[in-house]
């Protein structure tokens, strides 16, 4: 019988079980490798084989969990003659009694962002090993024991590129309910199913009595059927075995086809003795018909966001109108990004848009940066905002979740070109409600747009709850008459199909005073109306608290649990002084700039450059007689031993939040001379992943006025190359911190060397010493980061 | 057997901070204490170790599953002592990533992180070294001695991961340039003997950091002794 069909049969279906612990018990020693069992020992691997199959198994995994070439190559071996090899002896085992899956088992190295392994490469190396399986003539995929999701996301993604056979996945959970990395069955679920799995699930972990909370999990979030293959029981704390009989284990496990469990088996310490007790304890059993409906909902690995009340989108990453994050984004500079994601999420936002479109950048390759870097350090999913089909789909494959796709709109270019990808990584997407004649005036026309994004969304196989709309706010001072046609439209959406809504709020006031109160009001109707997702600014603190109102309002917040969290300390002030244009007072100054970037006080530094400019003072005055002396002193405290490592830091982030508000008052003339300053490239060499004294001596150039070029971690020696020739940088700055990558410090050197580029190189980082750093042919040791500064100030000639 | 760090040293992290204890300010301190209660509260420490019989041979300690640990400096370490303890411990992915959260808003509270964290990890494997040691009554036992200490290179950490089936039991890996990840971990080798040996403090002379130092290098100490 096919794997289609035995999913579609009401009985359960019956998996091997655990293949390592069998090697070792037919003989094989400790230091040798399990996976060359059908190459050095295939009568034993036969043999266990055959046990499963004779015990009940209808499925049985090859012996191919290590199989990979990062895996065999310290072996010596390729992944074709492995797993041709041991497929073979799988199906001659299974005789045509059993189908024989691919055992696909992690990479054994991390992928980003905790590890250094990229997704593509994850990606490749599943194909190569999913391709020989094919060829092999396996039934399917069985992807196993990935505690990282987005590892399990390459499998299957290579797998659906590779081949059309079914694929099962499973992934291994602690006691907590949580991978090792943190990643959520619920997380998942979802995922895994957007990607097109075929039947989810746990193995390995834990034991039989420990999967129903995960069970629950993947039922309530997925509609697939559902795997468990547990470990024989918890390790017994007084000896080698586990905590459970063999009859126990089986007995426990069967009574979970009653939870709606499908397909049933064992990992670590299970024998064909287990599956041939499951199998009795499941004879006469039907897995039971559950109801599974997944509500609409996004993700990251570690959290879900179901659409269950208004969820705040928020909407800073966007170079639009802001100056600052467009210089950002020209100079590469992920890290100002992700200091807006961090400032949103703590303000309240629930999901993450993320919109990198400059004319003049790469924004492909920017996106899937700021993507990647997102994912490091935030847990809010994101909703990917590009015009361009290929921008979104490359931020869909490197993104580990389920996203929003921001967005298509009613012509039948878009929709055929965007909901392709949008099923292809299980994403939901945002339809506006416009065509090829434009945004229509009334909310009829505008429903009935809607109604045909959602016809086309169904047609491709994407999910009702998977839409969501966005009506589309006019500007009121322009079209006053259409702010209510909106608000209509967003009601008849909601209730005549049934979608969720989505809009980009503050464009309302957009040319009007007193923005803000127009724009809480607005946000407020809009809910009333039905919006279940605002897009707006989460730092604008009305806005966060129009949301928070709603739902005590609404009943959605019990107990007003939420909104006495929020506000419980807070002054609030509804006055509106009418008329007054002017800017608030200027804070009178108890300390002068000098004196506050000395002490380190970041909070203080902003306000008080504000009140020098608007006292007349210029901008390169304050520059020259204040802060860099300043800094000077705190330096040469720092080198005197007098003060250490943490006020100087400190000092540093003083001076650097008096130079924003600095950047922001310079014209844009001013500004662009940037790209004529004095160029430093810095870089943390490949292979290393420790960036904080690089980090920190970022922001002291920058304070000494430094043009700064980082481009990061794991650099590879060719980037470092490229970015001096593209930027023609006079200095480069290279960190390691591990005696292995100093060779790639060193390489990097020479590639630089063997360039012929005109510029000096620094180095440094703790394993360093000024003999290895003229060893490997640097120009300069920095010691640390006032060092550092010295070092660019003696290169470029500078005051 | 799980272990919980339930407090921090003060004093080691501003250390590692490069800042001495004493001239550490009450607002410096605070941060050192916020830090290290937010750390402790995110990071799930998992350990896991293997009992093995070793052989000294000339160019290194061969253990019974075949695996050879080259360099002539553990060889010395381990003299007197018929058995290892080879383990593995990690503070788990969460510590990387409230780093990683901490360098893009604010560098100092990184800095206090990353600090706090590397004296979690140190304090993980005392815990682990102490459980160990328990586990042979009787039993004498020279210092941890890590991959990367002396001439023991730290292309051995693949090999001693796959040993101790770290990534399956503690998400534990390695990869190209044989760094850790998760960042915060650790691998050791602990010897076990019947006998009393020669037991050497942990100091500046046997400290794989050697000339590298960070602490040394501005004429400090690190306050491991």
């Amino acid at each position: 019988m096919e794997f289609r069909e035995l999913l579609r049969s009401p009985a359960p279906v019956l998996l091997d079980g655990g293949m390592g612990t069998m090697l070792q018990a037919r003989g094989l020693k400790p230091g040798e490798y399990p996976e060359l069992a059908a190459l050095d020992h295939p009568d034993w691997l036969f043999d266990i084989h055959r046990a499963y199959v004779d015990a009940g198994a209808r499925i049985i995994s090859a012996n191919t969990f290590g199989a990979n070439r990062e895996k065999l190559s310290r072996m010596g071996k390729t992944v074709a003659e492995v797993v041709s090899a041991s497929v073979c002896v799988a199906r001659e085992a299974a005789d045509h009694r059993a189908l024989v899956a691919l055992d696909v088992g992690p990479i054994g190295q991390l992928l980003e962002p905790t590890g250094l392994l990229q997704f593509e490469q994850a990606v490749d190396i599943f194909k190569e090993v999913i391709s020989a399986g094919v060829d092999a003539g396996v039934d399917l995929i069985f992807i196993e024991t990935v505690a990282d999701l987005q590892e399990a996301r390459a499998a299957l993604l290579a797998a659906k590129e590779v081949c059309s056979l079914p694929v099962m996945v499973t992934m291994t959970y602690e006691e907590r309910g949580r991978t090792f990395l943190g990643h959520s069955p619920a997380a998942a679920a979802l995922t895994l199913e957007g990607l097109g799995a075929d039947a989810i699930g746990v193995n390995c972990s834990l034991g039989p009595r420990e999967m129903p909370p995960l069970a629950r999990e993947l039922l309530k979030w997925s509609t697939l059927p559902i795997i468990l293959k547990p470990n024989a029981g918890l390790p017994d704390p007084n000896g080698g075995g586990y905590d459970i009989t063999a009859a126990q284990f089986a007995s426990t496990l069967a009574s979970m086809a009653e939870l709606g469990v499908k397909l049933f088996g064992g990992c670590c310490g299970t024998t064909p003795e287990y599956i041939a007790l499951l199998k009795q304890e499941l004879s006469g059993r039907q897995v039971a018909p559950v109801e599974r409906a997944v509500p609409a909902a996004v993700c990251s690995p570690t959290t879900v966001v179901p659409i269950d009340r208004v969820r705040v989108i928020g909407e800073r990453i966007n170079p639009t109108g802001k100056k600052l994050m467009k210089e950002a984004l020209r100079r590469g500079d992920v890290d100002f990004m992700l200091s807006q994601a961090l400032a949103q999420t703590q303000a309240g936002a629930d999901i993450l848009d993320v919109n990198v479109g400059l004319p003049e950048i790469d924004e492909g390759a920017m996106m899937v940066r700021t993507v990647k870097a997102l994912q490091g350090i935030t847990d809010a999913p994101l909703q990917i905002d590009s015009t361009d089909p290929a921008v979104l789909e490359r931020a869909l494959r490197v993104y580990c979740g389920k996203a929003i796709v921001n967005s298509v709109n009613g012509e039948g270019r878009t929709l055929s070109a965007i909901l392709p990808i949008v099923k292809k990584y299980g994403a939901s997407v945002v339809g506006l409600t416009l065509d090829e004649n434009g945004i229509p005036k009334s909310a009829e026309a505008r429903l009935a747009i809607a109604g045909r994004i959602l016809d086309a969304a169904l047609a491709h196989g994407i999910r009702k709850e998977d839409v969501y709309i966005d009506c589309l706010t006019l500007t009121a001072s322009a079209e006053q008459e259409c702010a209510a046609q909106t608000l209509q439209a967003v009601r008849m959406v909601k209730e005549q199909l049934g979608l969720k809504t989505v809009l980009g709020v503050s464009n309302i006031s957009f040319g009007l005073p007193a923005r803000s109160v127009v724009n809480q009001n607005f946000l407020t109707m809009a809910m009333v109306y039905g919006l279940d997702l605002p897009i707006i600014n989460p730092n604008t603190d009305s806005m966060m608290a129009a949301v928070r109102s709603f739902h005590l309002l609404m009943n959605v917040d019990a107990d007003a649990r939420d909104f006495i969290a929020a506000y419980a300390n807070a002054t609030v002030s509804t006055a509106i002084t009418t008329g007054s244009t002017a800017a608030a007072p200027a804070p009178t100054a108890a300390r002068t700039l000098d004196e506050i970037v000395r002490a380190g006080l970041r909070g203080e530094a902003g306000p008080a450059t504000r009140a020098l400019l608007e006292g007349g003072a210029d901008s390169m005055d304050i520059i020259n007689t204040m802060l860099i002396p300043a800094l000077d002193a705190v330096g040469a405290e720092f080198e005197a031993g007098r003060q250490f490592l943490p006020q100087l830091i400190q000092s540093a982030g003083a001076a650097q939040a008096a130079f924003e508000v600095l950047r922001e008052h310079m014209s844009s003339a001013a500004a662009d001379t940037d790209t004529d300053k004095n160029t430093i490239i810095l870089a943390t060499v490949k292979g290393d992943i420790h960036d904080i004294g690089k980090n920190i001596a970022k922001v002291l150039l920058e304070n000494y006025g430094f043009a700064v070029i980082d481009l990061g971690k794991d650099v590879p020696p060719e980037a470092v190359v490229q970015a001096v020739r593209e930027h023609g940088a006079g200095l480069v700055g290279l960190s390691a911190l591990m005696t292995t990558t100093l060779k790639s410090m060193a390489d990097t050197i020479a590639l630089l060397h063997k360039e012929n580029l005109p510029c000096k190189i620094m180095v440094g980082g703790a394993v360093l010493t000024e003999d290895y750093a003229k060893r490997i042919g640097a120009d300069f040791y920095a010691r640390d980061a006032k060092q550092g500064v010295d070092i660019a100030r003696s290169v470029f000639g500078a005051s | 057997m799980s272990i919980t760090l339930s407090q921090l040293n003060t004093d080691e992290v501003l250390r590692y901070m490069g800042t001495p204890p004493e001239q550490a300010d009450g607002a410096l301190r605070q941060l050192v204490s916020d830090c290290s209660a937010q750390l402790l509260a995110a990071i799930q420490p998992r350990w896991t170790w293997k009992l093995c019989r070793i052989e000294p041979e000339p160019d290194g300690i061969r253990l019974d599953t075949g695996l050879l640990l080259s360099g002539r400096d553990l060889n010395a370490h381990l003299a007197g002592c018929d058995r290892a303890a080879l383990f593995c411990a990690t503070l788990g992915a969460q510590a990387d990533t409230l780093i990683r959260q901490a360098q893009c808003s604010d560098l100092l509270r990184a800095l206090a992180l990353d600090c706090c964290a590397a004296a979690a990890a140190e304090q993980l494997c005392d815990r682990v070294e102490l459980e160990l040691q328990s586990q042979f009554p009787g039993c004498y036992f020279p210092y941890r001695f890590s991959p990367g200490y002396g001439d023991l290179p730290l292309q051995v950490q693949s090999d001693l991961l796959t040993l101790l089936d770290a990534p399956r039991r503690v998400g534990l890996h390695t990869g190209e340039s044989h760094i850790l990840f998760p960042r915060k971990s650790v691998t050791a080798i602990l010897g076990v003997s019947d006998r009393p040996i020669q037991t050497h403090r942990r100091s500046c002379l046997g400290c794989p950091a050697h000339d590298g130092c960070q602490y040394r290098k501005s004429g400090g100490h690190c306050g491991i002794s």
